[in-house]
């Protein structure tokens, strides 16, 4: 189809829409991709647009500009705050994003002798979506989704990565199965078509008919099981611990990471990238690999190339006490007829830390920073999966946080060199099972790098493997007493929900944590029981003695996030220059 | 590992577990240690810089670190040894301690007795489930006093703080005197949580606003708390939306309730009361296992520390007594359950033989009441739920108590304060 005939087509389908024909909107459709422009009433207007112009044959991606008439256009989050500037690096390859996938793309490039520098904006490495999501190493991308889609190939490769690379990395990884609970009588009849269909995917699955054979493996779940789908080949994994030994491996064989910088503008000369600008100085490389997430559409169009846009969907998820949640052994879910086609459903996830995780949900959302929590939320994912596991009071629930899916109006992933601009390799729209794609993601960029002219001669010096630092509390007392015995700082318990010792944390400062939260997603100080009431006062101490800096100057996630801003009296000082 | 046998394991060196060692020393026993997980001796006490100290024990008004230095100099005094910056990892119900601290390493106790005085926690965020965002900017009232107190910096300059429990209303008091603005303390009860002597002094004396029968339903701010949005809520408690609205704040302090820590005695089987979430006790402070003790806010959380050094000394006292063979088994035992009116009794076991002092919680504020204990009714004039209802047997009082295995406490009266 051509150009011109999706745009008519698109402009047929809108005009029988009774509610999205009244909107004044600009359509055109250049190079296969529709570019929606103009106003709407409402956000979920936005939405259902851009999924209707991506369901057109012939469709390849959405630029949809359309924003509602009264809502305002969120402002930016800046963070700039004057630190040391890479003005005039050089190097081969450049990727925006320090997320699982960034991450996993700059670990690859190292076993190649090639300049990498990834360019993150935020203070920390997977403070995107790849902290917020519940680690699941999804097995298959869902019996509804086309088997052919990139995003499903991808998982289920990216699956099977796992087990060599979390040995390689040193990162939590467990192959403890999904458990999908049949309560609907209806849904028996159709047990064998699921089948069917998980199989076209290439994933195993077993069919347990047998109500007591259901209770011997979870002999908590709930008595309204009646039966279930049993995928073995689910993992479950920590996917920041993930990102964060990923890029230390990356780090360690010579790709170079720079934190709070953030890409403001990209260089591009006669249709080639040239170099990014950022607020810390502008950086020449022959390669730009867009893996900002969320942000990917902006990086995209800074250069030139509208080809997609991210519209975030936000889930929340809660988070209960490991004291319950290893009371159930497999991720959980229930096995339902879908009504939301953008989702898998969630489920309960056991955390590799032994917290039990739930949901997420699903909520379109205009905002690309909102990740605020609703009480609307936290109740439906209660009501929704508390009757499966009916041994986790609601007292357990220790709190909720929310993340955003970078999704495309496509709903597949985005990993293509753009076609409007050489030398810009697009991995956009990495929605879930992101996770459990990472692995394969990279091999598939590192290819198509290749594939457009970038020598790859091997580093010799590649070292593929990482120690993951010691955590005091999974270790037998054996070897707590060896590490006891090397650093007196790791009989130090600064945590006391979760025995961190002051040795775990100076160590974790010593791999790149300059933050409260950078301490916390490292070694779980403050994810306990007490969030943080106790640790936290000692964590700050140790953060401004190591990092030496002042106390005021400690932050939670970055600048404009200092903790202690003043010293005792200062305000006093100031007067009533406050109000 | 370094393994050895004490007569007498303290677990935590604050209020409770400094009177519990001084006594069970006082009786005798020489072979006593105080594991505290932190740097110092005295618990939160050090941190708490205000008056209202030892009116009751002492009669004299002190601070807390006025108070609890005459605990921390006469332990000194006695030659009891403390291990601080000691975790205490597992107690077991034959009481082996596994504990760690940066000398010793790893350390093993065999101990005769243990007392538990683990103290508590405050209630998170979390446990409220308040929606928004997670900037920084948002603590525990606890949390705050520590680093005000003790560290010497303040965590904010707008604040609003949410639970009128006495910690929070003590740092509504702190954050004006340091220069920070106090936007409101916002309650969702229709009375103050904490001491009506608090209530005066910390917020009428400084004209901060009470907002009774509200709450804080969503947290503002990326970076830095930027406001929280407040609303009145209804008769269950259910915020009212039309009631929402912002309040422009940079801190938000939550002082929303005390946990009694009780994982250790979770892991050593030790019987909870889920009324108040400590270990279930009798007439000499034991739990359901022989030889461990609770005392003091692992126990239940009291109103007044002076209340916590006595039973501390209870509980030391009664531990050197078991380490000595002196210590009786209960040859009856009462179980006092909670009636009408009444959210928790402790102890939850008595003899019924010997002298003993019971502390109630109310759930509601009630007038003219009359405490009923099995046969028994005693006078009260007003009952509220922030202050504990304390009814002592002293010397044959308790001889007139019905002897029933199981007796009811119930409080009966007018309602309204």
């Amino acid at each position: 189809m051509s150009d011109k005939e999706i745009a008519q087509k698109l402009k047929a389908q809108i005009s029988q829409d009774p509610e999205l024909s009244k909107l004044r909107l600009k359509i055109s459709c250049d190079d296969d991709i529709v570019l929606l422009e103009g106003e709407a009433e409402k956000w979920e207007q936005v939405v259902a647009l851009g999924h209707l112009a991506a369901g057109m044959s012939g469709v390849r991606g959405v630029v949809n500009k359309v924003w509602p008439k009264f809502l305002l256009r969120p402002k930016k989050r800046r963070k700039f705050k004057g630190k040391a500037s890479w003005d005039g690096m050089e190097v081969d390859v450049v990727v925006v994003g320090a997320g699982i996938v960034g991450a996993a793309i700059a670990r690859e490039l190292s076993r190649f002798n090639v300049k990498v520098a990834v360019v993150e904006k935020e203070s920390d490495v997977a403070w995107g979506q790849s902290k917020a999501n519940p680690g699941w190493v999804h097995a298959f991308a869902g019996v509804d989704v086309d088997p052919g889609l990139l995003k499903a190939k991808l998982c289920v490769r990216g699956n099977a990565m796992y087990d060599k690379l979390a040995q390689e990395l040193d990162f939590p990884f467990k192959r403890i199965g999904l458990l999908a609970i049949v309560t609907e009588e209806e849904l028996l009849p159709l047990l064998d078509f699921v089948e069917a269909l998980a199989k076209q995917h290439g994933v195993p699955v077993e069919i347990i008919r047998d109500r007591e054979e259901i209770f011997r493996r979870e002999p908590r779940v709930t008595e309204k099981a009646l039966a279930a789908l049993f995928f073995p080949t689910y993992g479950s994994t920590s996917p920041y611990l993930v990102t964060i030994a990923l890029m230390e491996n990356a780090v360690a064989n010579g790709v170079k990471l720079l934190l709070d910088t953030e890409v403001i503008d990209v260089m591009v000369e006669c249709s080639k990238i040239k170099g990014v600008v950022t607020d810390r100085g502008k950086i020449f490389t022959k390669f730009l690999v867009n893996a900002a997430g969320l942000y990917a559409d902006d990086i995209a169009e800074m250069a030139g190339a509208r080809e997609f846009t991210i519209h975030p969907r936000k889930g929340e998820m809660l988070i209960f006490d490991s004291k319950y949640s290893s009371l159930y052994s497999h991720n959980l879910a229930p096995a339902t007829l879908k009504t939301d086609p953008y989702t898998k459903g969630g489920g309960i996830a056991i955390a590799v830390d032994g917290n039990s995780i739930w949901g997420p949900n699903a909520e379109e959302v205009s905002y690309k920073e909102d990740i605020g929590t609703t009480s609307e939320a936290m109740e439906i994912i209660w009501e929704k999966f508390s009757i499966f596991v009916p041994n986790i009071p609601k007292e357990a629930m220790i709190t909720a946080f929310a993340g955003l899916r970078a999704a495309t109006y496509t709903e597949d992933f985005h990993i293509a060199p753009s076609q409007k601009v050489k030398e810009l390799i697009n991995v956009a729209g990495i929605q879930s099972p992101g996770t459990a794609a990472a692995p394969a993601i990279s091999e598939m960029v590192l290819e198509i790098l290749r594939k457009e002219g970038l020598r790859l001669e091997e580093n010799p010096d590649f070292n593929p493997t990482r120690k993951a630092p010691p955590s005091f509390h999974s270790l037998p007392n054996k070897q707590r007493e060896k590490l006891i015995a090397e650093d007196p700082e790791y009989g130090h318990v600064v945590c006391r929900c979760e025995h961190v010792t002051e040795g775990e944390v100076v160590e974790a400062i010593r791999r790149g944590a300059t933050t409260l939260d950078g301490i916390k997603f490292r070694t779980r100080a403050g994810m306990g029981r007490c969030q943080g009431g106790f640790c936290t006062p000692h964590i700050i101490k140790i953060l401004a003695k190591k990092l030496k800096i002042p106390v005021e100057c400690v932050t939670k996630r970055g600048s404009d996030s200092e903790l202690l801003p003043y010293k005792i009296k200062t305000l006093l000082l100031r007067g009533d220059s406050i109000d | 590992m370094t393994k050895r046998n004490v007569d007498i394991a303290v677990i935590g060196g604050g209020a409770a577990g400094l009177a519990a060692a001084i006594k069970a020393k006082e009786k005798g026993i020489e072979n006593i240690v105080i594991l505290e997980r932190n740097e110092e001796l005295g618990g939160i006490l050090p941190q708490c810089i205000h008056t209202g100290f030892g009116l009751r024990y002492f009669k004299e008004n002190f601070t807390g670190p006025e108070y609890i230095s005459r605990f921390i100099k006469k332990a000194q005094d006695l030659q009891i040894e403390s291990k601080l910056d000691t975790m205490v990892l597992e107690i077991t119900s034959d009481k082996k301690i596994t504990a760690v601290n940066s000398v010793d390493g790893l350390l093993t106790l065999q101990a005769k007795a243990i007392v538990l005085a683990m103290g508590c926690r405050e209630r998170t965020r979390g446990a409220l489930g308040i929606a928004g965002t997670r900037p920084a900017g948002i603590l525990t009232a606890g949390t705050a006093q520590r680093l005000m107190d003790i560290e010497g910096y303040m965590p904010g300059a707008k604040v609003v703080i949410l639970g009128s429990g006495d910690i929070g209303l003590i740092m509504a008091r702190r954050f004006v005197m340091e220069g920070a603005k106090v936007e409101a303390v916002v309650e969702i009860l229709p009375y103050a949580s904490g001491l009506s002597r608090n209530v005066v002094q910390c917020l009428e004396d400084f004209n901060i606003p009470l907002l009774l029968e509200h709450t804080v339903t969503s947290i503002h701010g990326a970076d830095r708390v930027e406001a929280v949005t407040v609303a009145k809520v209804n008769v269950d408690w259910k915020p009212i939306q039309e009631t929402e609205r912002t309040i422009e704040c940079d801190t938000l302090i939550l002082s929303v309730g005390l946990i009694p820590e009780n994982e250790l005695s979770q892991i050593a089987d030790i019987a909870l009361d889920s009324a108040t979430g400590g270990p279930i006790i009798n007439d000499y402070m034991e739990t359901s296992v022989q030889g461990i003790f609770g005392c003091g806010n692992v126990v239940h959380v009291y109103d007044l520390v002076d209340q916590v050094t006595q039973a501390g000394e209870l509980a030391g006292e009664s531990a050197a007594r078991y380490v000595l063979n002196e210590l009786p088994t209960l040859r009856k035992k009462i179980v006092l359950k909670a009636g009408d009116n009444v959210k928790s009794v402790v102890p939850q076991i008595i003899s019924g033989e010997e002298p003993v002092t019971l502390h109630l919680r109310v759930k509601k504020p009630m007038r003219n009441v009359k405490v009923k204990i099995g046969n028994l009714s005693i006078p009260k004039r007003v009952v509220r739920p922030p202050e504990m209802v304390v009814i002592s047997f002293t010397g044959k009082a308790i001889e007139k108590l019905e002897k029933k295995d199981e007796l009811r406490v119930s409080i009966e009266g007018e309602t309204g304060p």
